[in-house]
């Protein structure tokens, strides 16, 4: 189609009906194609021959205005409503009366639940493959400065606030309060990362979001958000959601809390209880330094006692052996005698000195020089 | 001198006497240095004694 000018001199000027006509037939020459978006502002009545909607990029919030024929639009029996998530298939079109850009739709499809989680183990296979949910960090014993990333609803903030100052007085806590659902989520809450982390001494990041619906938590597993947590500069404790959800960002964190107040517990150690474990060593090194000088004193007092005995141990011992030696020479006397071919003849006890000490027949018992014998008296001379 | 080091001196000063293995002029100076390395150990067993019973009085109240 040709699009008339006027001519000013060398100035070439359209009308605007001849502009839009002409940027309408430009764009008449693109191709259809598919544009993925959430409805909003739909509006449709039967008067209409034309159905409108807003499809809305839930990640930044970019709007593209789509228009369809009533007819066509009803004979797809979509049920469509606002905050669904649709594939809809078109090409641009510009309204030309009214200058108006929009997306002129052949067709439209629901993209649903199952499409969303397809989406979803895309990204996280491509993010696991890059070892994105590998790098695990201890989180810091004491830390003097905690940041909390939060939405600005009240629960889940007071519930973390209350159970880290009271478990940890001498925490600070840094709260960045921050959409925590919608199209702007993602940004801000990976904004709102980067701010906490410009705190010198920020030693955790807390990101916590109560429960919500499946669509409420996708923010949480936004690729930039994803990448944020795994790249942080301190290690992130994600408390996002209820048990049973796992956005990819529990994957990315450090450590996965399963609900706020659980968060709090695992940044910040409960000082009561170290009080006490510190009271109850302090107790241990007092017993053990008492047991310690109490069995060395009884080990003093063992060797000391003796010690008092040895003394005179050692005069008894040395007094006992001169006894022995004194005895020993005393028995050697008569022996030397006996060697000589002398015997001793003794009655019983007695030593047999004169005759008349025996009669004939008494029983004697004679001691030689080795060994001896018993003998019977035949007659006394 | 050290508690550990007389300790032992005089445990082995004991050792000697029990066995008869000191001759007997050197008893009597024997025990006398065992007393005297007794009265060493016991002072140094009160004072940690009474430094532990100290601090752990001080500890009490908080």
């Amino acid at each position: 189609m040709k699009v008339e000018a006027l001519e000013y001199g060398d100035r070439k000027v359209f009308t605007v009906s001849a502009f839009n006509r002409g940027v309408a037939d430009w764009l008449s020459r693109l191709p259809t194609i598919w544009v993925e978006g959430e409805v909003t502002e739909l509006k449709r009545q039967d008067r209409w021959q034309t159905v409108f909607f807003t499809l809305k990029d839930p990640s930044d919030g970019a709007c593209l205005r789509v228009t369809i024929g009533r007819g066509r639009f009803d004979a797809l029996k979509l049920g469509l409503e606002n905050g669904r998530r649709v594939h809809v298939f078109g090409r641009p079109e510009l309204f030309e009366a009214k200058g108006d850009f929009s997306l002129r739709a052949l067709s439209i499809e629901h993209f649903g639940l199952g499409d969303h989680l397809a989406a979803l183990e895309r990204l996280k296979t491509k993010l696991a493959a890059e070892g994105l949910f590998e790098r695990k960090r201890a989180l810091p014993r004491f830390p003097r400065l905690v940041g909390v990333v939060t939405g600005n609803d009240a629960a889940a903030k007071r519930d973390i606030l209350t159970a880290i100052q009271t478990r940890f007085p001498p925490a600070r806590v840094l709260v960045a309060e921050t959409y925590v659902q919608g199209p702007y989520a993602a940004a801000a809450i990976v904004d709102a990362m980067s701010e906490l982390c410009k705190a010198e001494d920020l030693e955790v990041i807390v990101v916590a979001r109560g429960g919500g619906s499946f669509e409420d938590l996708l923010p949480f597993s936004d690729e930039r958000l994803v990448r944020a947590v795994a790249s942080c500069r301190v290690p992130v404790v994600s408390a996002v959601g209820h048990e049973q959800d796992t956005p990819l960002c529990d994957l990315a964190a450090d450590v996965r809390a399963s609900t706020p107040s659980v968060a709090a517990r695992l940044v910040v150690p409960d000082a009561d209880e170290l009080l006490e474990r510190l009271d109850r060593a302090r107790a241990g090194l007092t017993r053990g330094a008492r047991r310690t000088v109490e069995r060395d004193r009884e080990r003093l007092d063992r060797t000391r006692e003796r010690l008092g005995r040895a003394p005179a141990l050692a005069v008894e011992r040395r007094s006992a052996r001169l006894e022995h030696a004194a005895a020993r020479l005393r028995a050697l006397a008569p022996h030397a005698t006996l060697e000589r071919g002398y015997a001793i003849v003794r009655a019983g006890d007695t030593i047999v000195r004169t005759g008349d000490q025996v009669a004939a027949g008494t029983r004697v018992d004679v001691e030689l020089a080795e060994g001896g014998f018993g003998a019977r008296v035949e007659d006394v001379t | 001198m050290t508690f550990e080091s007389a300790q032992k001196e005089l445990e082995e000063i004991v050792q000697r006497l029990e066995t008869g293995q000191a001759p007997l002029d050197e008893t009597v100076r024997l025990w006398e240095r065992g007393e005297e390395l007794y009265k060493f150990c016991r002072e140094q067993l009160d004072a940690a004694h009474g430094r532990i019973e100290e601090l752990a009085r001080r500890q009490e109240p908080a």
